[in-house]
């Protein structure tokens, strides 16, 4: 328990330290530090229905993380939420298009079938490449990534192209109202109550099997398992299999609840915000949530940054790389900080 | 004053903690200039602390240290180098993708700037007038270990060393290779550099050192002694302990290194030829690898209650043959039984199911996940023989997890700590509570011992006693010559792939020795 709360207690300090390093840029640039931290706080937690805009972002960020942590948790960096969730969205899409006309209850299930499904297959590849013959998963889901981009260009603007869009983005016809799962506001039961069951199964998964205890282990020493007789073929194709599943249904939230149709290079950091969470959670369900729902929040605090603080929404961009870089950068400073912290017995 | 200059390395009452654990706690000890001297105590009893206190890579929490009667900045690596104490480690530090030139000068950089050319020959006159027989432009990861250990002792006295720390140098050596180092530690002693060297073999120890102090739980028991004081069966007392069980007699031998132990229980092998065997290998042949030579035609049997133990030179084949018997190397030809049934194509869990169990080589490597909680790595071979989503519950896993390892005498504080926390006899324990369970049949114990202290070594050799009291099979792979001809019934000889020669008691050292070698008699 203390090692869950001493992570949670190092990803704050990540942020806090990231978000002060963006306020100095900021003000360099010209710009108001104490406006920006206002925006942020206003837009992503005090304005009245922030928690719903943090929700409507969060939700779908969530299910894409508890995807990428199985996935890390096993030891394979698939890195390639997003074009998962392209092609999970793409394949919904189609479902949707090819079922219009019957009944709501047969066409929405069918198309998270068809999100799920696509998603798994776009993270299957790499992952039988990957235990087949080696080949660096990083490498295949990042190109993924880029061809799942171009494959949503085409589909856009092709197969299923809206000929009656303003040719300012290609985009597919509007769902029939009757399919959608949420209003464009975003946040419906149907979507809280996915993300909650992905969180239980998730949870499930990774605590209470044999697969989650067997992929931890194997994520940290994949020799070892294989010595104890694992076919790391079963646990890591599981874990592909997944990860991209989950992003699959991510797509499929986005696509039938808040936006409504497949548009062209829609939410292109998704997947990347969603990696963010996982290893600003520490690869735990628990706290992927409660970073998801941060995240969520920060995202709908864009929308605020050019009317408060007079700065660009892309600024909240700069804010999520520069939290990256420090998580990333594994920061020796804080983990030496808490170490002697610990030693000097102020917590345990 | 002249009391002073003798004394080139001076402790008073230094203490280490680690969090809640004691490593270290009030040791005062000095060494004299330009000697050899032996550090020895058991896993955990706080050796290697103890070198990186000196060395200014931990920071005691009490007392000071003291280099040439001056006090030494503790925690600080530069300042301990500035006055001439070099550590060199257990596990090598040296990066696999430079050549040893590079390596050289990464350590003692001068600001030059080096063609590659004059690199390598910069460092070779060095390494030549250092008698380490290495070229320059090698690289790293292609050298053998001896040679590594050398190159890593020779960075060390780049930078002018005067004291030397050498922590468990020869628990990666060949005898051969000790043999080789002690010569070049003896070297050293000669042109002036004080040696403080850590072992875990009492034998080791009376062979190369001047003096010797024991650490015991952290504290200083004995020493610095002159070595000529003491015996073996007395160094080792102090080092176990008045509370250890006493040691049996073959087992005190084999410790100590006295080779003409009687195979007392030995002797009592029945013959057992009627028997079924637990493990049978028909021919068996494997494709070649990068793990050594290929097994070729291999015929191997062992019978329960039976201890086989496999000698040879390291890198004759016994990985491979390990691997085999795991299914983790492909059996091209011939035919594996395990109590039976036929398992030559079938995959390593369905042969544990059958009652296999695997003491791998490496530790660290294929027996523990060292960043992982010692309950996931203790339940591991359970869950594995469950389906993969089977339902588990943690809290009952980590309570039989507990239970287990204080069976298994494992010291450690909670079954959620990391297995790299314990020292490498509690994390070999774990690996025996994984590995004998009761539906054990046939253990392949590799190298059980490597690396061990004395206490550790004894219990290890205890436990298989016990499976084969049992009624298991035993096949124990060690390329320590005593340990084999003292706790197994039979012994089977490698060389390049093949089973060149069995042995039963009583052994005659020669022989094996030359069957290793291949030298025909």
């Amino acid at each position: 328990m203390t090692e869950s709360i001493v992570s949670v207690f190092r990803a704050l300090i990540f942020i806090v330290i990231a978000l002060a390093l963006c306020g100095l840029i900021f003000s360099v640039a010209g710009y108001s530090a104490p406006d920006m931290f206002r925006a942020i706080i206003d837009g992503a937690f005090l304005r009245t229905g922030a928690l719903q805009q943090a929700l409507r972002w969060g939700l779908p960020l969530f299910i894409t993380a508890a995807g990428v942590v199985i996935s890390f948790r096993a030891g394979y960096f698939n890195i390639g939420a997003q074009g998962q969730f392209y092609i999970g969205a793409i394949c919904a899409a189609f479902a949707a298009d090819w079922l219009n006309g019957l009944p709501a209850f047969i066409v929405i299930p069918a198309c998270f079938l068809a999100g799920m499904t696509g998603g798994a297959l776009w993270a299957m590849w790499p992952g039988i490449l990957r235990l087949r013959s080696g080949a660096d998963e990083v490498i295949t889901t990042l190109m993924g990534n880029f061809l799942a981009v171009i494959v949503l260009i085409y589909v856009t603007s092709g197969p299923l192209k809206d000929p009656t869009g303003s040719g300012q983005q290609a985009s597919s016809r509007p769902l029939d109202a009757a399919y959608r799962i949420s209003t464009s506001y975003g946040v419906s039961p149907t979507i809280i109550a996915i993300a909650v069951l992905v969180g239980i199964f998730m949870w499930l998964l990774v605590n209470r099997t044999a697969f989650g205890v067997l992929s931890g282990l194997a994520g940290r020493n994949a020799t070892m398992v294989t010595w104890q007789g694992a076919r790391l073929w079963n646990i890591g194709l599981a874990s592909f299999i997944i990860s991209g599943a989950l992003a699959g249904l991510a797509g499929t939230v986005e696509l039938m609840g808040p936006n409504g149709r497949l548009a062209s290079g829609f939410l292109p950091a998704h997947g990347f915000t969603a990696i963010l969470i996982a290893l600003v959670a520490n690869l735990s369900i628990v706290g992927t949530a409660i970073v998801a729902l941060f995240f969520g929040g920060l995202a709908s605090a864009a929308l605020y940054l050019p009317v408060i603080a007079g700065l660009p929404s892309s600024a909240i961009d700069i804010i999520n790389a520069a939290i990256a870089l420090f998580i990333t950068a594994k920061s020796n400073i804080v983990d030496r900080f808490l170490r002697n912290w610990r030693k000097r017995g102020w917590t345990t | 004053m002249s009391e002073e200059k003798q004394t080139v390395l001076e402790c008073r009452d230094v203490g280490v903690r680690y969090g809640d654990v004691v490593a270290l706690s009030g040791v005062s000890i000095s060494f004299a200039r330009g000697r050899i001297h032996a550090v020895v105590g058991q896993n955990g009893a706080g050796k290697t602390t103890f070198a990186r206190a000196i060395s200014g890579l931990v920071s005691p929490d009490t007392g000071e240290i003291r280099i040439d009667g001056r006090i030494l900045p503790t925690g600080n690596v530069n300042q301990a180098r500035q006055a001439g104490v070099e550590l060199v480690h257990q596990s090598f530090a040296l990066p696999p993708s430079f050549t040893v030139a590079e390596a050289m000068q990464f350590g003692a950089a001068d600001g030059r700037i080096y063609s590659r050319r004059g690199l390598e020959s910069r460092w070779q006159t060095y390494l030549d007038n250092l008698n380490v027989n290495v070229k320059a432009g090698q690289r790293i990861r292609d050298l053998p270990v001896e040679t590594l250990q050398s190159v890593e002792i020779a960075r060390a006295l780049v930078s002018d060393a005067r004291l030397l720390i050498l922590d468990e140098p020869t628990a990666v050596l060949s005898p051969e290779g000790a043999q080789k180092l002690f010569e070049r530690i003896r070297h050293l002693k000669d042109v002036g550099v004080t040696v403080i060297v850590i072992l875990h073999k009492i034998r080791e120890v009376l062979a190369i050192a001047d003096t010797v102090a024991v650490l015991r739980g952290g504290m200083l028991v004995e020493g610095p002694v002159e070595c000529s004081g003491i015996n073996a069966e007395k160094l080792a007392e102090l080092i176990i302990g008045p509370a250890a069980r006493p040691l049996e007699d073959d087992q005190k031998a084999a410790l100590t290194g006295s080779l003409d132990t009687a195979h007392a229980h030995l002797a009592q092998s029945v013959d057992q030829a009627a028997v079924e065997p637990v493990l049978k290998l028909t021919a068996v042949s494997t494709r070649p690898d990068s793990d050594g030579p290929p097994l070729e035609d291999i015929d191997l049997v062992i019978r329960p209650g039976e201890i086989l133990g496999l000698a040879g030179v390291e890198g004759n084949g016994q990985r491979t043959l390990v691997r085999a018997i795991s299914a983790l190397a492909e059996t091209s030809e011939g035919k594996i039984t395990i109590e039976g049934l036929d398992v030559t194509r079938a995959s390593l869990q369905t042969r544990r199911a059958a009652g296999l169990r695997v003491i791998p080589f490496e530790r660290n490597v294929e027996g523990l996940s060292l960043t992982s909680a010692l309950w996931e790595n203790w339940s591991a071979r359970e869950l594995l023989q469950r389906p993969l989503l089977s339902m588990v519950r943690p809290t009952e896993l980590r309570q039989r997890c507990g239970t287990a390892l204080g069976a298994w005498e494992v010291h450690y504080s909670n079954v959620t700590q990391h297995a790299g926390s314990l020292s490498g006899g509690n994390a070999q324990k774990v690996i025996l509570s994984r590995e004998m369970d009761e539906q054990a049949r046939l253990i392949i114990a590799a190298q059980p011992t490597r690396g061990l202290d004395i206490g550790a070594t004894a219990f290890v050799w205890d436990s298989l006693n016990r499976a084969r009291a049992r009624g298991c099979a035993i096949l124990l792979i060690s390329s320590d010559l005593d340990e084999i001809m003292d706790i197994c019934d039979r012994v089977a000889v490698m060389l390049s792939g093949r089973v060149v020669g069995t042995f039963t008691p009583p052994y005659d050292l020669a022989d094996i020795g030359a069957a290793m070698t291949g030298v025909s008699k």
